[in-house]
């Protein structure tokens, strides 16, 4: 209901009550430029309020209750003139903010109502997105209040940069303390305008609750900047971007990345890069990865690498040098190339005996020889299988050849290039055979893979040329089955290279014929056995297959006696005295003649001499 | 059968067939001997040479060339064997190659003469002990080196037979056989067919067909004078004037038939007109008289050789 102005009778009414009269009710309005403004003032609120005391009249100057509106010159009394102890309010932010916006007009609260009316009351004003989700915030939801950082009372403030270090750390002390410490700090306090104080990584009213408070955008958005961070050196903008391709930033843990920026660099004690004590140094570097990669740390630490580099030795390599920095890749999300330049990695260290391979013996052996090998060839051409240098020595589990856990040690080898996806088939040859007895009882003569087919210059000798490859193997077998200390120290059966290098075939492989029998033609590689072994190629069973298999005719006629015949008087004496026959035929038969001849050209000459004279 | 004496300075030693025979044997025995031993000792320097002349492959060549010549040779050896039978010459010649107890005596001679204090000189007929024993070393060594040979050709057929021993056997007999037959040519036959003082630099019977009367006094003076003293026989020489020209015409190529031929024409001519001046005797009868005649003409014989040879080298 409206009031009509003509219906005002007028009053002379001084006290509150007499305004109230007439204000009490609810539906009193005034014309307002258009618009219909509340003139209700609810009496309980009033008298309940701290102005309970006060007239209306102490605050609403110039009113003269007869007219309508009831004054053309309203004026209000400041508030001051009565609370003079309000100080400073001139000085806070809310200098020109009427008291009335905060202590209301009427139903003016009293400073403990204010305060357990809270920030609802700077809301009202405040409406500024940011601020309105404060209450939604950590901090909200924890009870922290508007005045907890801005201050009570009439001196509310805005917080500079200098101070929201100190402010924030009256609550979180230890990341003060910690922040203190850091590089932001230090440079903030040399005059950095630019450096991050709290509020630029973890918001100002929208802080954000644990990780996400700290997501590594609020580090890249200064560290990708060119302008601040130039060049392309470590620290430099383009260095950092390589964390975008990273496998760190690539792989997501909800909407993190699985390691941000804090995780390796650190939160509010982040140090300068220069320093040693640095989380990202070399000393601490297998620590901060450790966070994450405990098990592979753990290994690292075993390995020969790990080792040295506990013992502060500066060639050893620690997790970036293999890994990268920002730009780490996983070898899961291996581009093709990852193999290769894994192998360059390790070579950038190893090469050309730089650190010195024990068992150098040359070019051939030189780790650079892998470049040569068929694996790595294997690598260039595509096939991703094929092994780069972690595959046989482990990747952190590196181990010397001479530690017996060690992937390459002698007894390790075959299960090492056997595993499943690469020599599997010879492996399990190669399983019993006496060669493979020997590595196992720690024969350090006995041979194992490398042992013939070489370590890291593993080549591919023209295959194609069988002549050349089947003399190699002769080479190769004789290496030890000729060594007289390789026989004697390990009772192997004598002669055998000589009798094979004299035998049918050992006499045409010399002279070049590609397709005669050599060591493996009857032996076998991998699988070579005793001849007392049933599995054996030249077990008596298997003879006639082994032989058959170039000579069609072959039965067990043929195999009744030795192959090998190293005591020719023994194993074959018709042979020996057949020889033996010869022999002195020879030498007598042909011994005459000589002597017939000799005789007969001197007495011719002599004869033809007398003739002439 | 063809006359022995061409004219007063040849005397026929080995006809066109026979040369021929000689020189398929020559030619596939170098051949066997050196594609032998380059099996047996692959990595020697001549071995080298022959692989940088003919290539790499020169050794999967090897088996194949050794082979031929084997069969070469195989075949060289039957069809003397068929000469032997067939032909008059052949029989002569095989008759002739037969050892006899004379030889143990001659070999007996010069043993004494070469080692010993006889000054004798022992004189020898168409074939003396060292060419006999030359001619039946090339006749075993063929027979056994055949043998052996084939055993380790046909190596997978014989598996199923010999044990791999009996390839041992078989190789070793080769081996030594061929290293024994090497020898024997090198140290006994060239000694005689070029080192030999008598015929140096060369005996060219093997070559020209024909000994020069010098070299029979020297070499063969008994059968010099079976030729000069007795009539040679002359079977039908025209017949076998063709029945020769024939074999020929089989294994020469033309350009030398024509030579040939008229080699065969001028030989037969002079065995005309020496047979005209000359008794024929059969040819059985000449060895008979031969063999009895023997020792009672030795003595008389040997002073007219020392007479004549004397003679000869006043006359060159």
């Amino acid at each position: 209901m409206t009031i009509i102005a003509s219906e005002y009778s007028g009053s002379k009414a001084k006290s509150t009550d007499d305004c109230l009269s007439c204000h009490e009710d609810k539906d009193l309005v005034m014309d307002s430029d258009g618009s219909k403004k509340s003139m209700f003032v609810n009496p309980e609120l009033y008298k309940k309020s701290a102005h309970s005391i006060a007239e209306c009249t102490d605050c609403h100057l110039n009113y003269k209750a007869e007219e309508l509106p009831h004054s053309a010159d309203k004026k209000l009394e400041n508030c001051r003139t009565c609370h003079e102890d309000s100080k400073g309010l001139e000085k806070s932010v809310h200098a020109k903010t009427q008291c009335i916006d905060c202590h209301g007009s009427h139903y003016t609260k009293k400073v403990s109502e204010l305060k357990n009316e809270g920030d609802a009351n700077c809301m009202s004003c405040h409406k500024k997105k940011e601020i309105a989700k404060f209450s939604s915030t950590i901090h909200g939801k924890k009870g922290v209040k508007c005045n907890d950082c801005h201050g009570d009372g009439h001196n509310v403030k805005n917080i500079s940069r200098n101070q929201i270090t100190e402010m924030c750390g009256k609550c979180h002390s230890e990341s003060k303390m910690n922040f203190k410490g850091s590089i932001h700090h230090t440079v903030f306090k040399g005059g950095g305008k630019k450096t991050p104080v709290c509020t630029d990584c973890h918001g100002v009213h929208n802080t954000i609750s644990s990780k996400h408070s700290i997501q590594s955008e609020a580090c890249l958005n200064c560290h990708l900047d060119e302008k601040m961070f130039p060049g392309t050196e470590t620290g430099s903008a383009k260095f950092v971007e390589q964390y975008k391709t990273s496998i760190h930033a690539s792989i997501k843990k909800g909407e993190m990345e699985s390691a941000g920026c804090t995780d390796c660099h650190g939160d509010h004690m982040i140090d300068s890069p220069d320093d040693p004590a640095s989380s990202t140094k070399r000393a601490r570097l297998i620590e901060t990865c450790g966070k994450c990669h405990a098990d592979v740390v753990a290994n690292f630490k075993k390995s020969k690498h790990g080792v040295e580099l506990l013992k502060n030795n500066e060639k050893a390599p620690t997790c970036s040098d293999c890994h990268g920095e920002h730009s780490i890749k996983s070898a899961l999300l291996s581009d093709g190339a990852s193999k290769l330049v894994m192998a360059d990695k390790c070579l950038d260290c190893h090469k050309d005996g730089k650190i010195p391979h024990k068992n150098f013996k040359g070019e051939e052996e030189l780790i650079t020889g892998y470049k040569n090998s068929v694996h790595y060839q294997a690598l260039v051409e595509g096939n991703e299988s094929a092994p780069t240098c972690s595959d046989c020595h482990g990747a952190h589990e590196m181990e010397l050849a001479e530690n017996p856990d060690s992937k390459i040690s002698k007894k390790n080898i075959a299960n090492t290039c056997g595993q499943s996806d690469c020599h599997g088939k010879q492996l399990t040859n190669f399983e019993g055979s006496i060669h493979e007895k020997g590595v196992n009882a720690g024969n350090q003569d006995a041979p194992t893979c490398n042992n013939c087919h070489g370590n890291h210059g593993i080549v591919s000798k023209d295959l194609e040329n069988k002549l050349q490859k089947s003399r190699d193997l002769i080479q190769l077998c004789t290496n030890c089955h000729e060594s007289v200390e390789m026989i004697e120290r390990n009772e192997l059966p004598t002669k055998v290279s000589e009798t094979y290098k004299e035998s049918f075939h050992g006499l045409a492989t010399r002279g070049g014929l590609k397709e005669a029998a050599n060591c493996e033609s009857c032996h076998g590689y991998h699988n070579v056995r005793p001849s007392s072994d049933s599995l054996s190629t030249i077990h008596k069973n298997n003879l006639p297959q082994t032989c058959g298999n170039c000579h069609p005719g072959a039965t067990e006629i043929l195999i009744t006696s030795k192959i090998h015949l190293t005591d020719l008087k023994e194993d074959s004496p018709w042979v020996f005295w057949i020889t033996r026959f010869y022999i002195i035929l020879i030498f007598g038969l042909i011994g005459f003649m000589l002597l017939h001849n000799i005789q007969d050209y001197r007495k011719k000459k002599k004869s033809n001499a007398k003739n002439e004279n | 059968m063809r006359k022995m004496k061409i004219d007063d300075d040849k005397y026929l030693r080995m006809t066109l067939n026979e040369r021929v025979q000689h020189f398929l044997l020559l030619s596939s025995f170098i051949i066997l001997v050196i594609t032998g031993f380059w099996l047996k000792y692959p990595e020697a320097w001549w071995v080298r040479w022959i692989t940088v002349l003919i290539g790499e492959n020169a050794f999967n060549a090897r088996s194949l060339i050794h082979r031929i010549a084997a069969v070469a040779m195989i075949l060289t050896s039957v069809y003397h064997i068929i000469y032997l039978a067939a032909s008059p010459r052949g029989r002569k010649l095989f008759i002739d190659f037969l050892p006899k107890r004379s030889d143990l005596t001659e070999f007996g001679n010069s043993m004494k003469y070469l080692f010993g204090n006889s000054a004798e000189k022992p004189r020898f007929g168409r074939f003396s002990y060292i060419e006999k024993m030359e001619y039946w070393a090339v006749v075993w060594g063929t027979v056994i080196m055949g043998a052996t040979g084939f055993i380790l050709w046909f190596k997978d057929y014989f598996f199923k037979y010999i044990s791999n021993t009996g390839m041992e056997i078989a190789s070793a007999i080769h081996f030594y056989e061929a290293i024994l037959a090497s020898l024997a040519i090198l140290v006994w036959h060239f000694y005689f067919v070029f080192l030999n003082p008598d015929v140096y630099p060369v005996n060219k019977a093997w070559i020209r067909g024909y000994l020069t009367r010098q070299q029979l006094e020297h070499e063969h003076p008994k059968w010099l004078e079976e030729i000069e003293n007795k009539e040679p026989v002359n079977l039908e020489p025209e017949n076998n004037a063709s029945e020769a020209l024939s074999e020929i015409m089989i294994i020469e190529p033309k350009e030398t038939k024509t030579e040939t031929e008229t080699e065969t024409e001028t030989e037969t001519e002079t065995n005309k007109d020496k047979a005209d001046n000359k008794k024929n005797e059969p040819e059985t009868s000449e060895i008979k008289s031969e063999e009895d005649n023997e020792p009672e003409r030795k003595p008389v014989i040997k002073n007219n050789d020392e007479v004549s040879d004397s003679k000869n080298e006043d006359n060159v």
